[in-house]
């Protein structure tokens, strides 16, 4: 065993992976990007002409911005406020958690169902509007596309935000209040300015989540058309316009890339702090309770929404006989079509966490446990800043135009690359991230031990990196459950999952229907999200000698991203 | 002067101070010390007014400043890491407390206190491109400007490295003897406070187990906590230098 035997095999890694995403990625990019400029007679930009001259368009692209952009403001603020009742007020502990947990749980979901549960929740026969007695406003448009993206992109921003404040120095608070300053004075130098860069990231990730969704103005969006529904009613509409889709799909691209490098171009600018800061400070009581009740606040407002998910499938028929039954939840266990989608849905999102594990955690080997050349580390770096910036919609239509008529067409093994490629940047960087701080010289031992560079990663490095490991599992397997957005384009018939098959429900009104589906999504995520989740502190506990282990936090704000 | 008596403070329903009486002169300089989670950081909060007592009460020339809320005690404190603002540089830093109290330091003074803690070169700077030994100094020099009436020094050595140590430690000398300032510094190295302080206050799972000079801790040790967890520190120290440099061994106490 040399360590150029160990390169050899690095290397060869390394080319599996480039092809895999030379195959996957850059050639159904340069396909859809070719496709919008190839015409009959050669390169042309009429596409680009009669797109950008038709009213239509230009009216869903300033309402995509429009809307992405105030959902962004909401969703950060709603954020800090929930982040900066975790992180700083005297609120008991079982609040704190409470209001954790819930912030995050629109992740577990699929945002069609979001969108849905806004029609049975402010709708006419909605809950809330028969609880309140009247409807707060009209859900079909521009508002309820504004609270269902708000609470779809509130769990990202709330990640990033109370992480970034989980680091913030808590003693420079003790520090502002000896040197004289107000509860705003203070507010601003310990709290706020610290977080500038990580509101600028939150923000930035709530648009491009917004922007580039196609399950909430799926279901809510009504008369108000956004970007999302022109390339799908473009795709598959009436009369599908293949150029034009694909010229609205580069139109897609260019603001989310455009925001991603601006995250990446922001990081250098966030203040670094080395570890998670805890200091003991007098907590007011008065403030606290503020905060606290307008956490609750918010809270209450996206569980209200949500509860119709829960409720209504265990309604006989809503609102007309509000008698308990579980009619619909057995009928849906009943019908072999609908228990067929949920097994293929498992085995998708099971496949694709198995495969994504794999990838990224060769990609991350030759990034983080090899002395390769830069080459090879920026190349593989680089993959993940790629596939960071290019939204699941246009990714599904770039596969459409490239598979079609291929023996890939419509197969699980499509879906599954898809999801591998579209959400491979996040978990990449976590491996990466644990790998990095594993001992350097471990293959090294291994190798003057007689141990090959395989059995070293086998036996060494693996063990060590389980917990990481399980937490990349975990993280492809509920995003392959929740996404709607890359599959719309390449699931066919015999390979229908839970999300695409509610959109399909949409269309003979079979709510109840959707309904227990999501509910199946979400139950199904919880269980394997507690699961692994429970593997892996148990895994990492026992690498770290039985000591509980500090939580591997990714702090870096372009690496919080996720898109359904 | 500054009295603490009979101190009693429980977090979750355990003791972590217990019946903590003493008092500190003007100008002095008192250590406390002992091994983690001994209580000496709650003791400095109690001092400073981050959190209250269960029982007792903190005297401060002759006011009982017990409930008196921290930042109108007049008390300072440097931490341990620092807690420099990121986004300031380093004259933003010092001259922080400024904006709320103009004019209580003059313009020279802060002058002079740049040059004292040799800090005017680094003016400009963000406090990222700081050592550990200049952040400290910037600390220092931030809290000073706010002429406190007692200075709390939170570990203030323990991230710094030998030589930088050294020379941090004779700042805080110079410091505390130039204004006449009493300064409770909190340290879990018996060497760090018994060559620092005027006075050593020892505290053993939240009471205190001795409260003198050095001279007196050394050689009139009051029971076997200091005899065996303080003093064998050091002589553990002595005889391994004296191992390195062959000038015989050192008697264990």
């Amino acid at each position: 065993m040399t360590l150029r035997k160990k390169d050899f095999e690095l290397r060869l890694i390394f080319f599996g992976i480039g092809a895999l995403f030379l195959a996957f990625l850059f050639a159904p990019m340069i396909g859809i990007i070719l496709k919008s400029f190839l015409g009959g007679e050669g390169i042309t930009l009429e596409f680009y002409k009669s797109v950008f001259g038709r009213r239509d368009f230009l009216t869903a692209l300033g309402n995509s911005f429009k809307i992405a952009a105030i959902a962004g403001v909401l969703a950060s603020i709603a954020a800090f406020v929930i982040a900066y009742t975790i992180n700083y007020t005297g609120a008991p502990t079982w609040f704190k958690k409470v209001i954790q947990v819930t912030a995050t749980l629109p992740m577990l979901l699929p945002t069609i169902a979001y969108g849905f549960a806004i029609i049975y929740s402010l709708g006419n026969q909605g809950l809330l509007t028969k609880l309140l007695g009247r409807k707060l406003f009209d859900i079909y448009g521009f508002w309820g596309l504004l609270l269902g993206y708000s609470i779809y992109t509130l769990p990202v921003a709330f990640l990033l935000i109370s992480n970034t404040m989980s680091y913030v120095d808590k003693k420079t608070i003790i520090v502002s209040k000896i040197m004289g300053d107000n509860y705003f004075q203070t507010m601003w130098i310990a709290v706020l300015r610290p977080l500038m860069g990580t509101f600028a990231g939150a923000f930035i990730q709530s648009f491009f989540l917004s922007f580039t969704d196609f399950g909430i103005p799926a279901s809510v969006g009504g008369k108000y058309h956004v970007i999302a529904t022109l390339l799908y009613n473009e795709m598959l509409g009436g009369i599908p316009d293949f150029n034009r889709g694909a010229v609205v799909a580069v139109v897609i691209l260019l603001p989310s890339a455009g925001s991603i490098l601006l995250l990446h171009a922001l990081e250098k600018y966030n203040i670094r702090y080395d570890r998670i800061s805890l200091a003991q400070h007098r907590y007011n009581k008065t403030a606290d309770s503020l905060w606290g009740f307008s956490s609750s606040l918010l809270i209450l407002v996206a569980l209200s929404i949500f509860a119709v998910i829960f409720a209504l499938p265990l309604i006989k028929h809503w609102p007309y006989q509000l008698s308990f039954t579980m009619d619909h939840v057995s009928s849906v266990f009943a019908d072999d079509n609908l228990t067929g989608v949920y097994l293929n849905t498992l085995i998708m999102a099971f496949s694709t966490a198995l495969v994504g594990t794999l990838v990224a955690y060769g990609a991350a080997l030759v990034s983080a446990r090899s002395h390769l050349p830069k080459f090879f580390k920026a190349g593989v770096d680089s993959l993940a800043l790629i596939t960071n910036t290019i939204p699941g919609m246009v990714l599904g239509l770039a596969y459409l135009f490239c598979f079609s008529g291929s023996f890939l067409q419509n197969t699980f093994y499509l879906m599954v690359v898809c999801n591998v490629i579209h959400y491979f940047s996040t978990p990449y960087l976590m491996m990466n991230n644990s790998l990095s701080k594993m001992n350097a010289g471990w293959e090294t031992t291994g190798m003057l031990m007689g141990d090959s560079w395989g059995k070293t990663i086998v036996r060494v490095i693996t063990p060590n990196a389980a917990g990481s490991l399980l937490s990349v599992f975990s993280y492809y397997f509920i995003n392959a459950m929740v996404t709607i957005s890359a599959l719309i384009f390449i699931v066919g018939t015999d390979t229908m999952v839970l999300t695409t098959k509610i959109k399909q429900l949409q269309y003979f009104n079979k709510y109840n229907e959707v309904f227990v589906l999501s509910m199946l999504i979400l139950f199904t995520n919880l269980v394997a999200k507690a699961l692994l989740a429970g593997l892996a502190y148990n895994k990492t506990r026992k690498n770290n000698g039985g000591k509980k282990s500090k939580a591997t936090k990714v702090r870096d704000i372009s690496k919080g991203r996720k898109e359904f | 002067m500054l009295e603490l008596n009979h101190i009693q403070k429980s977090f979750d329903g355990s003791t972590v101070l217990k019946d903590i009486s003493l008092k500190i002169n003007d100008g002095e300089i008192v250590s406390i010390l002992g091994p983690s989670g001994c209580g000496k950081t709650t003791l400095l909060n109690l001092i400073l007014g981050i959190t209250d007592p269960d029982q007792g009460e903190i005297i401060y020339d002759g006011e009982d400043f017990t409930k008196k809320p921290m930042e109108k005690r007049g008390f300072n404190i440097v931490f341990q890491d620092y807690a420099l603002f990121p986004n300031l540089n380093v004259m933003k830093n010092i001259t922080y407390g400024l904006k709320n109290k103009p004019g209580i330091s003059t313009e020279s003074e802060v002058s002079d206190l740049i040059d004292l803690l040799e800090l005017r070169e680094h003016l400009d700077k963000s406090i990222d491109q700081l050592s550990g030994g200049q952040k400290q100094r910037v600390a220092l020099a931030r809290t000073m400007v706010m002429k406190p009436n007692i200075l709390l020094l939170d570990e203030p050595l323990s991230a710094l490295d030998g030589v930088i140590k050294e020379s941090i430690k004779d700042r805080i000398k110079t410091v505390a003897r130039e204004f006449n300032l009493t300064t409770i510094i909190v340290t879990h190295d018996p060497e760090e406070a018994l060559t620092l302080s005027d006075r050593v206050l020892i505290i053993d799972q939240g009471k205190i187990a001795q409260y003198g000079c050095p001279g007196e801790i050394v050689n009139q040790p009051e029971n076997d906590f200091v005899r065996h967890f303080i003093l064998n520190q050091l002589e553990i120290k002595r005889n391994n230098i004296f191992a390195l440099f062959g000038k015989g061994k050192g008697v264990a106490a």
